[in-house]
Formats: C-alpha cells, structure tokens, sequence
C-alpha cells in the first residue's frame, strides 16, 4: 500500500524555491500534476517561467531530490512541459500580489 | 547531479574575471571623462583613445564574459572550446591597454594592441561559430548570433588596418575605414547583440510571456541588411548609400524599440529594482539618441551629434550592460557557490547578494551624469560636462564596489 498522495509530493516539492523571484514552485504554479502509481513511483510534471531558464536541468534535480527524501517513494521522474505554457495566472494569490501582476 | 546542468555552464572562476575588469575599464572610462572638453573632432586620437577603452575594455569585456555564459543558455548545446576564454581575456585586456596607450601617447604601440585585440575577437568569433555549427536550433535569434559574429570579424579587421594606417604602417584612407569599422562594431555587433539578448533576458527577468515576435523579427532583418549597406557604402565613399543604410536601421531600431514596448506591456514583475530601472532609462536614452540623431540631418550641428553618440554610448549601452550586471552576476556567484547547498541548508536570494542602497547611489550617480554630460555636450559648456562626469565616476566607483563584493559574496 502506498502511502505517498499528490498533496504530500506537492508539499515536499514546495522545499524548492527560485532563487531569483523567492517564492516556491507550487505557489508559482509551476507544477502541473504528480502521478503516483501503485508501487509508489511518481511522476511529476512540471514546468518553467521561460524556456531559457540556465538552472532548467538544475531545479528538474532538486525537484526530484525533494521528492526522493518522501518515506517509501519508489523511481522518481521528472518530466518538463511547455505545454501549456505558464502564466502568472496559475500562481498563488500571495506570489501575484507580491509580484504585482 | 545531472551532467547537462554543470557541463553547459563555464566556471566561475572563467567567468568572473571578464565582469571584475569590465567594471574596473568602466571606472578608469569615466574618470578619464573628467580630463575631456565638451567640444571635439571624432578624429582627435585622445577622442578614439577613450571610445577603445570604454568600447574595448568595458563593453566587450563585459559581452564577452555575458555570452560565454549565455550562448550555452540560448543554443541548448555547450562551448566546443569554452577554455579559449582563458585566452581571449588578457589578450583583450592587455590589447585594450595598449591601443589607449597608443590613441593618447605612443602611436607605434597601436598596431601591437590592435594585434591583440584582433586575435582576441578572432578567437571568440571562430568559438561562437564553431559553437553554432553544433546546435541543431535555426531561429532567428541564433541566425543573428551568426551574422554579429560576422559584422565582429569586418570590424576588427577594418580596424587592425586602421591601426596600421595611423602608425604610419599602411597608406589607407582612414576616415572611409573609419566610417566601416564603426558601423561594424557598434552596428553590426555592439547592436545587434544587445537586440538579441533583449529578447532573451528582458522577459526571463520580467516575467513577460506569450508575446508576438514579428516586430524584432523584422528588426533584426533591417539591422543586419542596414548595417552591410553602410559597411559597404563607406568602403566605395557612397553617401547617398551611407544615408539610406542609416535610415534601414533606424528603422530597423523603431521595431526593436515596438518589440521591447510589446513585452513590458506583457510584463509580470512590476517591481522597479535596479535592473528595470537601468533598462527603463536606457531605452528613454535611446529615444533620446535617435531623436538628437535625426536632429542633427536638419540643423546638421556637431554638438548634437555628439550629445547623440553620447545618450547611445553612455545612456543606452552602458545601462543595459550595468543594469543586467545586477541579474547576471549573482545568479553566476550563487549557481557556482549555493546551488549545491540548495535542500541542505538556507542558500540566499539573488537579490539578496548586492546592497539596494549602494545600487540605488550607483543608478542615481549614473543617471545624473549622464543627463548633465549630454547636456553639456549639447550646449559645449564645460563645467555642465565636467559635472556629468564626476557624477558618472562617482556612480562607476559604487559599481566597482558592488561587483567586488558580489564576486566575493559566499567565498
């Protein structure tokens, strides 16, 4: 029996923050979805504010790391998309207020 | 860890030299200013020695250093030979020293600095093209990579004949040469560099998304075609030739400015730091250039020639490299020295890693001069320039400061 949801995957990935704007990647809506099979395998779907993003291979990693550290989590894996793209408005209230948008 | 993330990026340790000098030519490029009068000929050797030092010593340096962290960025593929930076950095430092000192003291050193710069910029534009080659993205953007590398090669080799010319080396007509090599460098790459990293830095860091790209598409198309016409026209002394390459890219220069209205409209980080408020003064710069240039086909007066150069030179150019110092640098500082803490321990912000307040004085002090200088140059008053001018070197100095300390920041 699996114990890992999508709640708890999406709380361990809120660890990760952007150095450059400081919020984390849930609350920038950045994580799209987190499938969890029966064996405990996740797979997260995610992606980034800009295509030209220079830490893009580096938070796919530390998005994994947070999920990795979850107890009893199988094979983690990462998956980028640009479809669809983000948008300031798939953030949380508070980043959309902090940023002014 | 991933191999792409670190195998991509140069090191720190490559890298920062080219930002640390950069700002240090920057301060001795405004200090020198204090030594100069508001009236001019662009053929005075003390004139083209200070634009080698500003030009040479601070903005290539400083693209250099940026595009060798860049062009992995925006090519998806790594450096062919990114060790050729190691090389490239004290032959363009050493080079830059030694034209200024020919341009202002000794004329037979010209032809050894232009040597060293020439094999400098011939190193890097062979890199970046080797580097080029091994992408697999054809855009528009790296296109235009291709042909600035391109417009680098004509300048610097119209330029070493220059310098060949002025020892007394070469019987060349200097002026026609002169008219080429400029347009080569601040045109063909100075320019259109600057557009090309516009659209890839401005809405990285605004946060702007989803916008058409006609407009700098068209912008580019203009500026490369405007900047061969000139190119061409002032080696035949065409100047009927020379004026429409200019209004090509002057045109080239509105779609650019649209572009870039585009995005800030797209715009998501309203906060004004000191990177937006560097970019938003040096596009009411670059207004301003375009306006005082178009002036000066109807009144065809010197010193508002001169006041346009110097909102191009000083106002556009230098605040959108100063301003972008402050994203590039602390996110280098941070990627080499806490990203590996990230999950381990509190790592900082990159906002975090500069002084506002010491930013604020240097974006002030800048701002300052920069308009009193172009103000003095337009109406030649000399004490309204030299103003200019300490204001510029006092705002250089807490440049020279912040960047030391930022490239320290966590050792």
């Amino acid at each position: 029996m699996c114990n890992i949801t999508k709640e708890t995957t999406f709380d361990a990935i809120s660890t990760v923050i952007d150095p450059e704007v400081g919020f984390n990647l849930v609350e920038m809506g950045l994580i799209y979805d987190a499938i969890i099979d029966e064996a405990c395998n996740v797979h997260v779907i995610m992606t980034l504010s800009t295509q030209g993003c220079p830490l893009h291979q580096m938070i796919k990693q530390w998005v994994q790391e947070a999920v990795e550290k979850l107890d009893g989590v199988g094979s983690v894996e990462v998956e980028v998309v640009w479809e669809p793209a983000w948008n300031i408005s798939m953030a949380d209230e508070n980043v959309k207020k902090a940023l002014g948008g | 860890m991933n191999p792409i993330s670190r195998d991509f990026a140069p090191p720190l340790s490559l890298i920062a030299p080219f930002f640390k000098y950069g700002v240090l030519f920057y301060l001795l490029a405004m200090g020198a200013l204090l030594f100069f009068e508001p009236t001019f000929s662009y053929a005075q050797m003390d004139i083209a020695g200070w634009v080698h030092l500003f030009l040479l010593g601070y903005v290539m340096m400083i693209i250099f250093g940026a595009m060798a962290q860049l062009i992995p960025v925006v090519l998806e593929v790594g450096h062919v030979v990114v060790d050729v930076y190691y090389v490239i950095l004290p032959l363009l430092g050493f080079g830059a020293v030694m034209m200024v000192i020919g341009f202002w003291l000794m004329p037979a050193l010209l032809p050894y600095g232009g040597l060293l710069v020439l094999v400098a910029m011939l190193i890097f534009a062979f890199e970046n093209i080797a580097t080029l080659k091994k992408t697999e993205i054809r855009t528009l953007t790296v296109k235009t990579v291709a042909w600035s590398n391109g417009y680098l090669l004509l300048g610097i080799l119209t330029g070493f004949v220059i310098a060949l010319g002025l020892s007394g080396d070469l019987g060349i007509n200097v002026s026609l040469m002169l008219k080429a090599h400029v347009y080569a460098v601040l045109g063909g790459y100075v320019v259109l560099t600057i557009m090309g990293l516009s659209l890839i830095l401005i809405p990285m860091f605004s946060l702007a998304h989803g916008f058409d790209e006609k407009a700098i598409h068209i912008a580019f198309r203009l500026v490369i075609t405007g900047v061969g016409i000139v190119f061409m026209a002032a080696l035949i002394s065409q100047e009927w030739l020379m004026m429409f390459g200019y209004a090509v890219n002057t045109l080239g220069i509105f779609f650019y400015m649209w572009q870039m209205y585009i995005i800030a409209k797209l715009t998501v980080r309203k906060e004004l730091d000191v990177w937006a408020k560097s970019i938003i003064f040096a596009f009411v710069s670059l207004i301003l250039a375009i306006a005082l240039g178009l002036l000066y086909f109807v009144i065809n007066s010197e010193s508002i020639l001169h006041a346009s150069v110097w909102f191009l030179l000083l106002g556009f150019i230098s605040s959108f490299i100063t301003g972008h110092l402050y994203k590039i640098v602390p996110f280098l500082v941070w990627f080499e020295r806490f990203a590996p803490l990230v999950g381990k321990e509190k790592v900082p912000m990159l906002h975090e890693m500069y002084s506002k307040e010491g930013a604020s004085m240097m974006f002030g002090f800048s701002v300052a001069g920069v308009i009193l200088g172009g103000v003095g140059l337009l109406f030649e008053s000399d004490i309204v320039f030299k103003a200019g001018a300490s204001f510029l070197f006092a705002g250089a100095l807490f440049l020279y400061i912040i960047m030391k300390k930022m490239l320290a920041y966590g050792e």
